[in-house]
């Protein structure tokens, strides 16, 4: 199924049974990154700007806001606008980030009072959660009637570059491959999840962006910085071949002598009824 | 006596916290043990830590009640 890069359907009959990111490994790579995500704040902090440009095309006030792994960067975009924020995420290191009141929470089990916020605010933090449909469900139920969910993650199409030069580089050097970058959703899943999680006037759209790398193994290592290493449970957990990781880069598509890396980024809007 | 030696010097929850925090297996009210630093679950049966201000709401962390 891993290898196969649709979200599997029927997620949610069997949503007790499977799992496919290993949460433990999760917490560690993003208490890993709290160190190092400073590094790439600009570029994690211009994507929450692209989501929190949204609020804007609404004429709705918000006065009090969830901020779920928002990586230090989208807690002070939010008070830059007036809006009182509660910051979480599943590394306590990395919650302490957001200079605000942050508490360490896993998404597949939320802390949070019903009707506790008019905006939960879930910047590129859902992809590595197991049961998405019951994340969403905790997420509408902490928000307040009329109140706004807007979250971006990436979708299939994202690091399809590559995905696919480490699996063509693992196959030459092995014969097989395995799961080496995460199952993400397609669009229509994630507009589907909304509309089951019970949201109203459910909305997926997709932004492509590029980023060009001069030096393929600057891809690699801001992946790192961000929290954003391989947590799937079938990884394969033994130490790749030295060659795997230099044969991969080196085999990218170029353009102008620079490596492209392509996020596929979802935004998700919901409101709660 | 428990070991709150770690707990002595640790800041306060942010208020407005306290208002919006339950506990995330039970969704059920916490109370605050300021003197420990936890937050209390008795439905669940556990004690949440307080690290830094930080409360930390994970089964994994949390401290099993005794009685």
């Amino acid at each position: 199924m891993l290898g196969n890069e649709e979200w599997p359907a029927h997620r949610e009959v069997m949503s007790s049974a499977i799992e496919i990111f290993d949460r433990r490994v999760v917490r560690w790579h993003r208490d890993r990154a709290a160190r190092r995500v400073g590094g790439i704040a600009e570029v994690l902090r211009d994507i929450a700007r692209r989501l929190l440009d949204r609020l804007d095309d609404t004429t709705q006030r918000f006065t009090q806001a969830l901020d779920v792994g928002g990586r230090g960067v989208v807690a002070p975009l939010l008070r830059a606008r007036g809006i009182d924020v509660v910051s979480c995420d599943l590394s306590a290191s990395m919650a302490a980030l957001n200079g605000g009141p942050a508490v360490a929470a896993d998404e597949e089990f939320l802390p949070f009072a019903p009707d506790s916020f008019d905006l939960v605010v879930v910047s590129l933090s859902l992809h590595w959660v197991n049961d998405l449909p019951g994340a969403l469900i905790q997420l509408r139920l902490a928000l307040r009637p009329g109140g706004l969910l807007l979250a971006s993650l990436p979708a299939l199409g994202t690091l399809a570059e590559l995905r696919q030069a480490l699996t063509e580089a693992e196959i030459a050097l092995t014969g097989g491959a395995s799961p080496r970058v995460s199952p993400f959703p397609d669009l229509r899943d994630c507009a589907a999840l909304l509309q089951r999680a019970g949201f109203a006037l459910p909305v997926a759209d997709v932004e492509d962006l590029q980023v060009l790398y001069a030096e393929p193994l600057r891809l690699l290592h801001e992946l790192r910085a961000s929290g954003e290493t391989n947590a799937l449970c079938q990884r394969d957990r033994r130490v790749p071949p030295r060659a795997l990781f230099p044969a991969a880069l080196a085999a990218l598509p170029e353009t102008d002598g620079r490596v492209p890396a392509t996020l596929r980024l979802a935004v998700l809007t919901g409101w709660a009824p | 006596m428990d070991d709150t030696g770690e707990a002595k010097r640790q800041p306060p929850i942010d208020p407005r916290l306290l208002e919006v925090l339950v506990c995330p297996l039970t969704k059920g009210p916490l109370e605050y043990d300021r003197e420990a630093s936890e937050l209390i679950s008795r439905k669940a049966g556990l004690a949440y830590p307080v690290r830094d201000g930080i409360p930390i709401m994970l089964p994994e962390e949390a401290r099993k009640l005794e009685d």
